[in-house]
């Protein structure tokens, strides 16, 4: 940025993700040596800056934490604006798929992501930032077995009271039951509906609500969490996407869809999948809950790193994960 | 560094005085919809409370960093060369324009004359880039904050410009201004602060109208380039209060520099900027800069019928207009030199100085404006402007300005 740094001073490596606003390649600094993720963001001549970009630049640039992707350097060339990101082996869905048992993670893995996770999502919302596209594309892996959130191109800062926003917001799978009813004035509870739906699919190997449609998305949820009346949700019927028509779905308990999952793991997924969005717990309280009680440090070091002598049954496969060698091609920034 | 407080008066505006039509019956659908916007704002508010519950902390402290690290020098843009205190006026009426044509978010404008101040407090600027600068600025804000839809074209810019800057200076100058200023942008803007303090003491929309009437009064003059917006936020709603004679609240200790602030700005609500006083003169605004010309007058007329003229420093304390600048148990007396209530100095609330012919007017010209029509679109609640059709009836302007002559070399 003050050209203490070139695109010249990176080796360009192979591509880790593709989108229509930028194009992900692994590289590394021709000086130190150190691997680094390069995102290469086209600039348009008509338009100049993407609102995207300013958006991720700078937010990332107030967000220094150790579970959010860390922001190197931004690198603008004639046409084009390169961002430098620390390198990461991999992200979650990839993660899932090579070390999952049909996609599957073992509970201590799981809890250990889900701190970092909720971690990562209570300093963004420290700092006013909701991220609004968290989703296991977009949480980064390394071999240390840390977990780091990406892509901020769809974050945005929030004010107090509320703004309005987009609701054309987070992949469909994970997003929140208040933005598909139509809700513009949603908050970080937004992100929280993410984690849990990630959360279960950490446990089950399988997307929780894959819904196809707007409508359909609505339906899943309401299929395993019951659906909402005005009793049971106020203002529920001023949405504007409410409809008369839905069927009535009774409330499943979450132990009987999910029985991997143990009673405060439960308990903690149940406080995160709320439909109605002021009561869906907080990632500063997701962080005090009984369930990580058990992890030592609050660090968010991961529980296998600290206590592998004493968590870890001695024969059981080391629950680290081995560094990427192959990336596979895929669509997204490589959650970058 | 030359500065005056007068300027001309903007004829291109896209204000114009209340039209709106009477009160209309309301069908039973607007109605419905009406109750479903109450409730979904009631659901909205909860929301706020709770996240205000569990974050405010949090976010303040981030805040009042971000507010420090991203605070514009006005000693630094006093050593610009060419642009000069004088030229701020015409660039802010041009940005106040544009911003209301694009029908941006309130804090889009104040973002915009922050990072245009930033930069200017960095970079050495030419006379003829100061507007393209603005641009660039406005372009920058709303592309943070507004909806993709919202964010200007740069062929309208341009249009507004009068074709002034090449196309591609336009995106040049952004990129310029984001790698000026290392790409922080998520400044805090004053409104955050006002509409935070507004929810916790339940001001009047009223009140609110008001102070953010006269925080963008203060976007005008280099006073207020260096003063915190958190100051700012509580010092224009303190003034508008007192203004609107609603009861003063308990908002904690005042130091010095609030009340400096106060002060300052109860001496620059004269003669505020016509472009800015029409667009505060319509009834979405509650009308407040009529208001506050009513106030004025009569704060006037009260100081002729007392005591003749003299230095505001010894203007009388136990004049009753006095209460309304003093605020008890915020020490205004506390400020050295400054008597306890400031008085109001007599004026004429539509300002002599607007009146042709004024010796420093003739030298400058307005910068160019010329009439954009943004891509019409649907204005939703958070985008309370003027309908697009009244952006018509300005009249175009001389389009020779300081800001135009010269060559349009590379920055």
């Amino acid at each position: 940025m003050d050209g203490k740094r070139h695109a010249a001073s990176f080796q360009q490596l192979e591509k880790l993700g593709e989108g229509t606003y930028a194009t992900v390649f692994k590289g590394r600094n021709r000086q130190t040596g150190e691997l680094v993720a390069l995102k290469e963001i086209h600039l348009d001549s008509e338009e100049g800056t993407p609102s995207t970009a300013i958006r991720e630049i700078s937010l990332m640039k107030e967000l220094k934490h150790e579970n959010i992707v860390a922001l190197h350097d931004v690198i603008h060339t004639e046409n084009k604006l390169m961002l430098v990101f620390e390198y990461m082996d991999g992200d979650l869905k990839k993660y899932m798929d090579t070390h999952g048992e049909r996609g599957a993670l073992k509970p201590h893995v799981i809890k250990s992501f889900m701190y970092q996770l909720l971690r990562g999502i209570d300093f963004c919302h420290k700092n006013r930032v909701l991220h609004r596209d968290l989703k296991p594309q977009n949480l980064l892996i390394n071999n240390k077995g840390q977990l780091k959130l990406g892509d901020f191109g769809l974050a945005r800062a929030f004010g107090i009271p509320v703004n309005t926003f987009s609701n054309e917001v987070v992949t469909l799978w994970y997003r929140a039951p208040d933005v598909l009813l139509g809700s513009r004035t949603y908050n970080t509870s937004i992100d929280i509906w993410s984690a849990g739906c990630i959360m279960a699919e950490m446990f089950s190997g399988r997307p929780l609500f894959p819904g196809t449609t707007n409508e359909d998305q609505i339906i899943r949820i309401f299929r395993i969490m019951g659906t909402p009346t005005e009793r049971t949700w106020p203002g529920l019927s001023q949405f504007p996407e409410y409809k008369t028509t839905w069927q009535m779905y009774s409330t499943q308990p979450l132990s009987t869809i999910l029985p991997q999952i143990d009673p405060l793991g439960i308990d903690l997924l149940q406080r995160m999948l709320q439909l109605r969005p002021e009561l869906r717990i907080s990632a500063a309280d997701a962080l005090n809950h009984q369930w990580f009680a058990d992890l030592i440090g609050q660090s968010g070091v991961p529980v296998q790193q600290q206590s592998s002598m004493s968590s870890q049954i001695p024969g059981q496969p080391q629950m680290m994960p081995p560094p990427y060698g192959q990336v596979p091609s895929q669509v997204g920034y490589g959650g970058y | 560094m030359a500065y005056s407080s007068s300027y001309g008066p903007s004829d291109g505006t896209f204000f114009v005085e209340s039209d709106e039509p009477g009160h209309q019956r309301m069908t039973m659908r607007d109605a419905a919809k009406m109750l479903a916007r109450n409730k979904q704002e009631m659901i909205a508010n909860e929301l706020s409370r709770l996240a205000c519950d569990e974050y405010l902390e949090d976010i303040m402290q981030h805040l009042r960093h971000m507010e420090d690290e991203t605070l514009p020098d006005a000693n630094l843009i006093d050593m610009q060369r060419e642009i000069q205190w004088f030229m701020r006026p015409y660039l802010i009426d041009f940005l106040i324009e544009a911003h209301s044509a694009f029908s941006l978010l309130p804090e889009t404008l104040f973002l915009t004359v922050n990072l245009l101040d930033r930069y200017c407090s960095k970079r050495v600027v030419y006379k003829q880039h100061y507007q393209l600068v603005g641009c660039a600025a406005l372009l920058i804000a709303a592309k943070y904050g507004d909806k993709k839809d919202r964010v200007p074209q740069i062929n309208e810019l341009n249009n507004m410009c009068c074709g002034l800057y090449d196309a591609g200076m336009f995106t040049q100058m952004e990129m310029h201004v984001l790698n000026t200023l290392d790409w922080n942008i998520g400044h805090p803007t004053v409104d955050f602060f006002t509409k935070l303090a507004a929810a916790e003491e339940r001001d009047s929309v009223e009140v609110e109208h008001m102070a953010s009437y006269i925080c963008e009064i203060a976007l005008y003059h280099r006073d207020f380039v260096s003063t915190k917006p958190s100051v700012m936020a509580r010092a224009s709603l303190a003034l508008a209060r007192a203004i609107l004679g609603k009861p003063e609240v308990n908002d904690g200790e005042w130091d010095q520099n609030d009340n400096v602030t106060l002060l300052t700005l109860s001496q620059h609500l004269h003669q505020p900027s016509v472009t800015l006083a029409r667009k505060y003169s319509s009834p979405y605004y509650s009308r407040v800069s009529t208001k506050l010309a009513d106030f004025l007058a009569q704060q006037a007329a009260i100081a002729r019928r007392g005591v003749p003229p003299s230095p505001p420093q010894e203007h009388a304390t136990s004049n009753k207009a006095s209460d309304v600048y003093s605020t008890p148990n915020k020490g205004l007396g506390a400020v050295p030199g400054v008597a306890d209530g400031y008085m109001t100095p007599p004026i004429t609330p539509d300002g002599a100085s607007f009146a042709p012919g004024n010796a420093a007017m003739k030298a400058y010209q307005v910068p160019p404006r010329c009439p954009v029509t943004p891509t019409p679109q649907g204005h939703g609640q958070a985008y309370p402007q003027q309908p697009p059709h009244q952006q018509q009836q300005q009249h175009h302007l001389e389009a020779q300005s300081y800001f135009g002559s010269g060559p349009h070399g590379a920055f």
